[in-house]
């Protein structure tokens, strides 16, 4: 008795843990706040936005087509291939199950490589396909593995008595063969569904051109999480239990002969398939005006690409309505992801990079000119980024949203004094070891070395990086934490007392925290821009030139800067939202004209040197 | 049946095209310099120097395999009882449970683990449960306890199932037949059940081992940016750019990787013939 109850406690305990971040995920679907640590009341908003936001109901679609596709092909693929890998010569056999370990055996990320160089190199362009076939060639590997076992346990006899008494191969191919190898078939279609449909690593590397599963889409999320995946999350939870129970009553009858694996099986299928009914009709309802974009601007689909959280709420689904037209929305976490992705053979419609990056598009020539009469709004531009050195006329770019780099701290437990005194170095300071967060951004944490020492953040003397190098190396006596936008939930939470932030998420953090204040050092800072531009493969230029000019409108360009905190471009706005919704937060006008600051200049040598070292500092 | 035969030779050349060719490309690229334009064949062996001379790069390399090694080796003795306790069960709560550690796999890794933030911070639910009871703070979040807790969760399930299926596939009349001749309990679960389900354990710790060293984004949520090996491919390919030096990364992680398993299999082997 004594011993059923430990062992008992010790399931319970495991389930616990198990469960609690479901449980804690289901919790937070509900909250009426962005936070995902403090629950602020009952909302159903998230579920709201979920079926509102495009993208999200995208992914749904594509995660569960995929996975569909690429479960019913490798398991039809992979019972014949056993099939006839069972009768094959020797050395055959050898070679195709040594080959089938591939992907079994080694590390995903190295498969997830492996098929991203092949699809380059072979000049496939990414997205759908690519995603396709490569799920396909991971999965079926797996149905193998479980039919092969069922194979070999098959009477080769009964096939040929079969065939003796005149049944054709293929005859009793499916009245004999198959049927004996049910179990094993299903429960490998089982595995290649699952292993499909939460795939994220080779998904990360092999899909592009707005084509994303749902896990791609939570990872550039979680730059800025978004709780509707919270709630997309709780909605499978839901469907799955749902269908567990209704399965479960169904069988009672035949209660003993019920195999896991074909509980489990129903389960997959019925989920599945009401999910794509549902992704189906929601990508369906999205029709608006009646003019055809076609005639207009030759084309109805536009592809863009973005970082997250860095757009107003409804701005894309309004100009879908408005154009008739259908956007492809896709994120990237950092300039050098995107340039990445555009080598890799993507294309794209519309970017939003930064200063740098543009300077360094426009070298290599991978942009358009935009057409200035297409761009009406353009007089709206605020004269503090119109014309900025890395596009002196504006020929290629349009300036989205501006800021400056600078350090958020809490006014309750820093003093403003340590502040003024140590500029940059307060993150060195013992005083707050242990109580810092630092933007995970190479250049940004070498802008900052570099400032401190004294030296222009745009310096290609290696000596000076160097010194940069060490400085930032010292930093980690003082216990550090790296974050990327995880930052503003941190400080909004009062987390830590001081952080690297960029002044648009000061702005938001400050607007959630009053607790909070923004700093601009005294050593000077980067003053970045990022701008739309269009890229040279642009299928679209003339709808793209329409979304970047769609932007430039006051209303659009307000929700814009409103809804992320950042600093708008059009120069009415910086004025109405100054003086209205973020009066007196001095971070959403960012410094100017002030002499130690910079603007970051295109340095490809630097640029992997310095990517390195910031490798080496995270790095113990 | 040698009709069937030719099945197999459409996928011989699939597998060679999808499965066999990137992995020669990423060869191909990790002994080449010269960027993202292949095929100038620039034969050189400074990728793999680069990383051997950089004390960096090797820190990195071991800490992988050590939080590896920790996760897998916690899988194990979390999962084992786990998948015995189950195994002893009736059919119906034996189906049961299985199917409660199957069902958080179908919610994305990422969402879960990112769960896990909000339960593990500061501020977060552990420690306002610990603050409530006048208990002080534990600071969770950002260590390497959160990394392995979240690979541990994450992993865990492909342990259990494993050694599960050993278990309950075993022929219970050897287990009779031990106790019939006198073995004590824990004899013969040493002798018998535990030797017959080592083919289990086995697969477990490749299912938990591999994706585990390889991992990227779970140390990246709960490690507060630390790097292992799965951040420093990332980086070189996705970041700056480098996939030369990016491929030799993979192919050093790939071959170490190799070496282990196959070492693991040995010790499997060995064992049985004791």
């Amino acid at each position: 008795m004594k011993k059923k109850f430990g062992s008992k406690l010790f399931l319970g305990l495991l389930m616990l843990f198990f469960y609690l971040p479901i449980i804690y995920m289901m919790v937070f679907s509900f909250n009426g706040s962005k936070s995902l640590s403090k629950f602020t009341g009952f909302s159903l908003r998230w579920y709201e936005q979920m079926f509102a936001n495009k993208s999200m109901i995208e992914a749904i679609y594509y995660t569960v087509v995929i996975a569909i596709l690429a479960t019913v092909i490798s398991t039809v693929v992979g019972t014949l291939a056993s099939i006839g890998l069972s009768k094959s010569r020797k050395v055959l056999k050898t070679y195709v199950e040594q080959v089938n370990n591939l992907p079994i055996m080694n590390p995903e990320i190295v498969t997830a490589i492996g098929l991203m160089l092949f699809f380059t190199t072979m000049k496939i362009e990414k997205g759908f396909m690519t995603l396709l076939l490569a799920h396909i060639a991971f999965c079926i590997p797996y149905v193998m593995l479980s039919v092969t076992p069922r194979l070999r346990r098959l009477d080769p006899n009964l096939a040929d008595a079969a065939m003796d008494l005149g049944a054709k191969p293929s005859y009793a191919l499916r009245r004999i063969i198959i049927p004996q190898l049910m179990p094993g078939i299903v429960a490998g279609a089982l595995i290649a569904f699952t292993m499909s449909f939460d795939d994220f690593i080779i998904s990360y590397f092999v899909s592009g051109n707005g084509i994303k599963n749902i896990s791609i889409l939570v990872y550039t999320m979680s730059k800025r999480i978004n709780p509707s995946i919270n709630a997309l999350s709780t909605i499978i939870v839901v469907i799955i239990t749902i269908v567990l129970v209704a399965v479960n009553l169904l069988s009672m009858k035949k209660a003993k002969t019920n195999k896991v694996a074909q509980r489990v099986g129903l389960v997959a299928l019925a989920s599945c398939v009401g999910l794509t009914i549902f992704g189906l009709q929601k990508l369906r309802s999205n029709s608006g005006g009646n003019f055809d974009p076609i005639d207009a601007y030759g084309c109805d689909t536009l592809n863009v690409f973005n970082t997250g959280e860095y757009i107003g709420e409804d701005t894309i689904s309004k100009f879908e309505q408005k154009y008739n037209v259908h956007v492809n929305y896709s994120l990237f976490a950092s300039n050098e992801e995107m340039y990445t992705k555009l080598l890799s053979g993507e294309s794209y419609d519309v970017l939003v990079p930064s200063d740098y990056m543009i300077e360094q598009l426009l070298q290599e020539d991978r942009l358009q000119k935009i057409n200035r009469k297409n761009i009406t709004n353009f007089d709206n531009l605020s004269p503090l980024v119109k014309g900025l050195a890395y596009d002196p006329k504006n020929e290629y770019s349009i300036p989205y949203f501006w800021g400056s780099v600078g350090i958020m701290y809490d006014k309750t437990k820093v003093s403003q004094e340590d502040l003024e005194q140590d500029g940059y170095a307060i993150l060195k300071n013992p005083k707050y070891k242990g109580r810092i967060f630092v933007y995970d951004s190479e250049r940004d944490s070498f802008m900052i070395a570099l400032k401190n020492l004294g030296y222009s953040m745009n310096t290609s003397n290696l000596n000076e990086i160097n010194e940069a190098y060490e400085w930032l190396r010292g930093l980690r006596a003082n216990d550090p934490v790296f974050v990327t936008d995880e930052v503003i939930d941190g400080m909004i939470n009062g987390e830590k007392d001081i952080a690297v932030v960029y002044s648009g998420d000061a702005t938001y953090i400050q607007m959630e925290n009053p607790n909070m204040a923004y700093y601009e050092p005294k050593e000077g800072t980067n003053i970045w821009s990022d701008a739309m531009v269009v890229p040279k493969n642009s299928a679209c230029p003339l709808l793209a030139e329409t979304f970047i000019d769609f932007n430039l409108g006051e209303k659009i360009a307000y929700e814009n800067s409103e809804y992320v905190g950042y600093t708008s471009s059009v120069q009415k706005v910086i004025d109405k939202l100054q003086a209205g919704e973020f009066e007196g937060l001095s971070s959403y006008i960012p410094r100017s004209g002030y002499d130690k600051d910079e603007i970051f200049n295109y340095n490809p040598k630097i640029r992997k040197v310095i990517s390195e070292l910031w490798v080496k500092v995270k790095a113990k | 049946m040698n009709n069937y035969k030719r099945l197999i030779q459409p996928y011989v050349l699939w597998i060679s095209i999808f499965l066999v060719l990137p992995m020669l490309l990423i060869v191909l690229y990790a002994f080449t310099v010269g960027g993202n334009d292949v095929l100038t064949f620039n034969f050189t062996l400074d990728n793999f120097t680069r990383f051997f001379n950089d004390n960096v790069f090797i820190g990195v390399l071991i800490d992988s395999f050590r939080i590896a090694l920790v996760t897998t080796i916690l899988c194990i003795f979390i999962g084992y009882p786990a998948a015995y306790f189950i195994s002893k069960m009736n059919v119906k709560s034996n189906a049961f449970f299985i199917l409660l550690i199957t069902l958080p796999m179908w919610i994305n890794m990422l969402v879960r683990t990112y769960a896990w933030v909000g339960i593990l911070s500061d501020n977060g639910v552990i420690n306002n449960i610990l603050s409530f009871f006048g208990l002080g703070q534990l600071h969770m979040i950002h260590t390497e306890f959160a990394i392995i807790l979240g690979m541990v969760y994450n992993f865990l399930p492909f342990m259990i199932l494993q050694i599960h299926a050993s278990l309950t596939k075993m022929d219970t009349s050897l287990v009779e037949a031990s106790a019939d001749l006198g073995a004590s309990k824990f004899e013969t679960f040493k002798r018998v059940i535990f030797p017959l389900s080592l083919p289990g354990v086995i697969s477990g710790i490749t299912l938990v081992f591999l994706p585990a060293t390889s991992s990227f984004f779970i140390q990246r949520l709960l490690g507060g940016g630390t790097i292992l090996v799965g951040n420093l491919i990332e980086n070189y390919f996705v970041t700056t750019g480098d996939w030369n030096f990016g491929s030799a990364i993979s192919l050093i992680m790939a071959i170490i990787i190799m070496i282990s398993m196959y070492l693991t299999n040995r010790l499997d082997k060995e064992r049985g013939e004791d």
